[in-house]
């Protein structure tokens, strides 16, 4: 019994799929011997099951994202007299007028306040709106270009160079990140291209988005640690000592895989096999050959 | 040539803007699990944003946004709890947020949406039961999923702390939601098998 209590951490690793190699391993083949902590680990994993059905816990009320939204968009249209009343010092005009937004609570922070409506106006107001609320790596990645798709998260830094791209990243991201340097392709030739980059968030790290083009279609490849990310099911494509994870929904189709430390999810229309998005990275690349299975 | 839109404290604040939409309701979470009051959480939330803003410029490039919010959150809260000289009171929890298995999941028939509503319901009341240390693990883990590391930073405690607290709690909460888990339990059996 010792012995098993003593599983307990390996048992919440596993359940983090933290648990690799030997350490694996072992913990699986001490479940196969080990009547109470699969029980438990079946207990685990149905406690699991259960916070994760409940995500979000909680929801933070409309009336507070409205308050803030109220002073977002009051203030977005600037110039317009918050009072008409004479005699009062702008300080204390933003005052009273934070007051009649919010709760008094934070009215004695009226700068403070004005700080956080010009920062937070581009969170509420129409059009700058950047939610990615999604926790699943492939969802995140999904809602992302989609978003880019629609407009809601222009390109940061627009460059068809792989390398200028990576510059750009340099010590934007927590993680090191540089897209492979690209062979010559022939005029004409190319079925993709690179376009260009941006920082998003993922989990409240930033991530990089890339984004790649054909004749027809924008296509974006999502690149965050993989310490924030569990990257497995779909169907398993195994290449170049890598395994990718190939989704397809309603209308687009999603690879994702992780490689030194990074997690990747490219997302694409909904037009053809896993190889063709694995092409968009490779096309040109000299790793080519990692892709042609 | 490649460009950046912004300067470097402009995609700060954009950098922010994002973090903050996107953990709102994870703040609030965490605030409601601290404070177990609306109100207080309401404030809470405020007051945490208002000093991320002010503080944006100490934010390090490449930095985990989402933790130092968290922080803010947290020491918020005990500084509040140290002026006070009293232990946090626990309230009922009357929040109005019947629309919010609305929200989240209006894809779901209404069998499946009461049933989530229940679920949830139970699992607020099983955490909110909980002592404090384990209450806010629980969410920071579990709804957030700060990594260990994250949140011994966070607790500043070692991570080993972290996980054996996890692990104490997890055991709580099973406790708690026995009856919820039962027959959750009882389908998942034969998984490893």
């Amino acid at each position: 019994m010792n012995y098993c209590g003593e599983r307990s951490t390996d048992i919440l690793l596993f359940l983090d799929n933290a648990l690799t190699g030997q350490k694996l391993e072992d913990f699986r083949a001490h479940l196969a011997d080990c009547s109470i902590c699969r029980e438990r680990l079946q207990e685990e994993q149905a406690l699991s099951s259960l916070l994760h059905k409940t995500r979000p816990l909680y929801l933070a009320p409309q009336a507070l994202r409205a308050r803030v939204a109220a002073a977002a968009t009051q203030q977005a249209s600037a110039g317009s007299p918050v009072s008409d009343r004479s005699g009062e010092t702008g300080a204390q005009r933003l005052l009273r007028w934070w007051r009649e937004v919010t709760r008094p609570v934070f009215a004695w922070k009226p700068l403070v306040a004005m700080t956080l409506v010009l920062t937070l106006s581009s969170v509420f107001i129409p059009g700058a709106v950047q939610r990615v609320r999604a926790n699943n790596f492939v969802e995140a990645a999904t809602e992302i270009h989609q978003r880019y798709l629609g407009g809601n998260l222009p390109l940061q830094c627009r460059s068809r160079s792989p390398e200028a791209v990576t510059d750009w990243f340099a010590g934007k991201t927590p993680f090191d990140f540089q897209l492979p340097l690209s062979q010559p392709v022939p005029a004409g030739k190319a079925r993709y291209w690179l376009t260009g980059a941006r920082l998003v968030s993922y989990k409240g790290n930033p991530a990089a988005l890339v984004a790649y083009e054909t004749p027809t279609e924008k296509i974006s490849l999502l690149v965050a640690s993989s310490k924030s990310v569990a990257v497995a099911g779909g169907q398993e494509l195994r290449s170049g000592g890598l395994t990718f994870h190939y989704r397809s929904g309603a209308n687009f189709e999603v690879i994702t895989w992780t490689n030194h430390g990074l997690a990747y999810a490219l997302v694409a229309s909904l037009t053809g096999s896993p190889q063709h998005s694995c092409l968009v990275c490779h096309q040109n690349m000299a790793d080519q050959n990692l892709v042609e299975h | 040539m490649c460009y950046a839109v912004m300067s470097f404290s402009g995609e700060k604040r954009q950098f922010l803007s994002q973090v903050l939409d996107e953990v709102f309701d994870g703040l609030y979470g965490y605030a409601m699990v601290l404070s177990r009051d609306r109100t207080e959480a309401e404030d809470l939330v405020q007051e945490t944003c208002f000093r991320a803003v002010k503080a944006i410029e100490s934010l390090e490039p490449g930095s985990n946004a989402k933790s130092w919010l968290f922080t803010i959150l947290r020491n918020i809260w005990l500084n509040q709890v140290r002026q006070r000289r009293a232990a946090p009171k626990i309230v009922e929890l009357d929040v109005d947020e019947n629309t919010l298995g609305m929200a989240v999941e209006a894809s779901k028939d209404p069998h499946a949406l009461y049933v989530s509503k229940v679920e949830r319901d139970q699992v607020r009341e099983a955490i909110q039961q909980l002592p404090d240390e384990f209450r806010e693990i629980i969410v920071l883990r579990e709804y957030e999923e700060l990594s260990y590391q994250e949140i011994a930073a966070l607790l500043d405690c070692p991570a080993g702390t972290v996980m054996s607290r996890l692990g104490r709690a997890r055991s709580k909460l099973r406790s708690l939601l026995s009856s919820t888990l039962g027959p959750t339990d009882r389908r998942t059996k034969g998984v490893l098998e």
